[in-house]
């Protein structure tokens, strides 16, 4: 009987060290995403289209394409960083690997990035998908067909 | 019909479709941070950078990739400078390598 309230005492004492632990981690998590200068960019749009104007904007937004389409994704970001990544995966149906891009930026204020695929034979009807990262974090993702 | 056919599959699945011939590029508004170290940009923001990617199909060479980017098959050392990290030899590039495409 003497040996199993050890037993729990230990348990006890177990726990609390478990429970102190955590909260001094708690604590020290900032929400930086452990990459300087770059906490203030945040992806605010994603736009889907079949051109482009020169300031990377969408011209002609569709959620639907054509096999012979060039499918264009036009991310927006806003704040400014030395040096950020943007990451756009294309991906089809049941998440089939069409393509990856990455691009550097060192965005001051408000910034569009544009990525494109293209597919001189022609895609594929069905369902896709762009999912856009930066720093590796998800930012947007937007699906979308073709018919 | 042999004894492994169909092992693992589900009974429906699709064929996969083929995308080892599909371009693809990016461009910004933003400025792009200089390589590497510590030394001032001079650049002026707003460049726009044209980098693309591209991915290699049979039959493709260095000069034939330059041709199709640049309408120049001499600049094909511009695409080897770019890929040095993947590509040793400029006469032997591989199928499903993802060579980068510096702008023209």
């Amino acid at each position: 009987m003497r040996h199993s309230k050890k037993i729990q005492l230990s348990l006890c004492v177990a726990l609390l060290i478990a429970a102190a632990a955590c909260r001094g981690n708690t604590g020290g998590t900032t929400g930086t995403a452990g990459t300087t200068g770059t906490a203030a960019v945040r992806v605010t749009d994603v736009t889907l289209g079949r051109s482009l104007g020169g300031d990377k904007a969408i011209t002609d937004r569709t959620e639907t394409f054509k096999p012979t389409d060039t499918f264009y994704a036009s991310v927006t970001t806003e704040g400014a960083a030395t040096s950020a990544t943007l990451r756009a995966k294309w991906l089809f149906e049941d998440g089939q690997l069409v393509d990856e891009s990455t691009r550097t930026i060192a965005p001051n204020n408000l910034e569009r990035t544009e990525f494109h695929v293209s597919k001189t034979d022609g895609w594929p009807a069905g369902k896709y998908k762009v999912e856009v990262f930066l720093n590796d974090q998800s930012a947007g993702t937007k699906t979308f067909e073709v018919r | 019909m042999g004894i492994f056919d169909g092992f693992g599959k589900k009974k429906d699945e699709k064929p996969r479709a083929d995308f080892s011939n599909v371009q693809s590029g990016s461009s910004t508004t933003s400025a792009v941070p200089p390589a590497a170290g510590p030394g001032p940009d001079f650049r002026p923001t707003g460049t726009t950078g044209t980098e693309q990617s591209y991915t290699v199909v049979a039959g493709d060479s260095l000069s034939k990739i330059a041709k199709r980017f640049y309408g120049d098959a001499n600049k094909w050392p511009r695409i080897h400078e770019a890929n040095r990290d993947q590509i040793k030899n400029p006469d032997l590039i591989h199928p499903g390598q993802k060579l980068r495409i510096p702008g023209a």
